[in-house]
């Protein structure tokens, strides 16, 4: 059964259960939905709980496992999560799913070398993928415990898996859950959005071995589908040119041009085209300094749902001067980059 | 009983922006009883359900803008995609402008 009501209130579902008027398969149905929704709550509600003990502990991180199991599960299009679970992810020979798992790996493989993170929480967290969700299914998510990608529709867009900094933006949602915990909305859902990016085309990046000139600095371009690439566009977003006429999704890229409300895919520009100009400035390779700041003001600190771009600007401006003390060169690119975007 | 205009917005791909979009609509009439009576515990709960704990929106989920005329206008309600019915859902087409 399909659970569509999942945050209707409780005692609308039992009203329509109730309900004469409706047939009997549909009161069993708002009956069913009703009992799940109970369940789904308190799930969620200890899935919070255990985000905010484990960030609570994040100082003294007590490691489970040495690195994180991968799942995989199939949905065969349904859009029942979690799906089928598959076993022996890593040598299916359906690419989706052999590429799902090939790739978290890889981003685990990406925190742990580079940023010295033991998977999302910190603690081993098993990485848990779900994919073939839905039919011609245009999109990809984290829903605050696993990954999930769509086919596409092959015109639009193709698998989701394909771009691998899709992978690695999704599950650094689920790290920007258990550090800062940013809302969704206004400034802090342009920074939450924009962090993932970040990361996501790091670890690209990381895993071409390329220096910030050699990268091309796309967002998406891997799952372009054919009526996308006609009308010439090349990718969801463009790091170096958010604007640019080849974004599928072109995003403001100066403070100035951001107001309240604004869909966080879009906020998220400016801050995106900060650490590409930082970046740039700094030179070599993304992760190594630039990336370093950014994954410290992203897990150094307390929570803080409601952040303001300006206040995380300020953040790695402080943090390149203390992690950075001799660099001023690099200091120098940190406060160029931000006020570049208008912060 | 009227069109139901539905727009699917957000997304990894922020469906709404300048290029991508994703419409359709549905007659009411056209709809089984149990989802028109979905339909009208979404406009019934809106603002009640935001308000519920541990609905924090998915990343990059998708949500659903859904209007309808009243005596008194059109009234307008976006939720999650968890909550929308599958018939509504399935009228949406996603295109590039």
């Amino acid at each position: 059964m399909r659970c569509h009501c999942s945050i209707i209130p409780n005692d609308v579902l039992k009203r329509f259960a109730e309900d004469e008027k409706l047939s009997a398969p549909e009161r069993k149905n708002f009956a069913d939905t009703a009992l799940v929704d109970t369940e789904m709550r308190k799930l969620r509600l200890q899935a919070g709980k255990l985000t905010n003990v484990t960030a609570a502990l994040s100082r003294a991180p007590v490691a489970t496992v040495a690195t994180p199991a991968i799942t995989v599960a199939d949905c065969n299009h349904s859009q029942t999560l979690p799906g089928a679970p598959v076993a022996n992810p890593g040598s299916s020979a359906d690419l989706t799913i052999k590429r799902a798992y090939d790739e978290t790996k890889a981003v685990a493989e990406f925190y742990k070398t580079v940023f010295g993170r033991n998977s999302i929480d910190n603690a081993g967290m098993t990485l848990g993928s779900s994919v073939h969700y839905g039919v011609n299914y245009n999109n990809a998510f984290w829903n605050g415990m696993r990954m999930t990608y769509g086919d596409g529709d092959a015109n639009i867009f193709i698998d989701f898996t394909k771009s691998n900094d899709v992978i690695g933006h999704e599950l650094t949602h689920g790290v920007t859950q258990h550090t800062l915990q940013l809302a969704y909305s206004n400034q802090a859902g342009g920074l939450n959005e924009s962090i993932s990016d970040v990361f996501g085309t790091m670890f690209r990046q990381w895993r071409a071995g390329q220096t910030v000139n050699q990268a091309d600095w796309l967002i998406g371009s891997e799952i372009m589908g054919p009526g996308a690439i006609a009308r010439h566009f090349t990718c969801l977003r463009d790091m170096a040119s958010p604007g640019a006429a080849h974004c599928l999704a072109p995003q403001p890229f100066h403070f100035s041009n951001y107001h309240a409300g604004m869909d966080p895919h879009y906020s998220s520009g400016i801050a995106n085209f900060a650490f590409y100009k930082i970046a740039m400035a700094v030179g070599g390779q993304s992760w190594e300094k630039v990336g370093q700041i950014w994954y410290k003001a992203m897990t150094g600190f307390k929570p803080s749902v409601n952040m303001r771009m300006k206040t995380f600007a300020d953040r790695t401006r402080k943090l390149a001067v203390s992690m950075y003390p001799g660099n001023v060169a690099l200091q120098r690119a940190v406060n160029a980059g931000w006020i570049a975007v208008g912060l | 009983m009227g069109i139901v205009k539905i727009e699917r917005i957000g997304g990894l791909g922020g469906f709404g922006g300048p290029h991508l979009k994703s419409r359709g609509e549905c007659s009411l009439a056209d709809l089984s009883a149990a989802d028109q009576a979905a339909v009208d515990a979404l406009f019934a709960s809106q603002g009640k359900a935001r308000a519920v704990p541990g609905n924090a929106p998915m990343r990059d989920g998708f949500s659903y803008r859904i209007s309808r005329q009243t005596p008194t206008g059109t009234k307008t309600v976006e939720v999650p995609e968890s909550m929308v019915p599958a018939a509504l859902v399935s009228s949406v087409k996603d295109s590039i402008e």
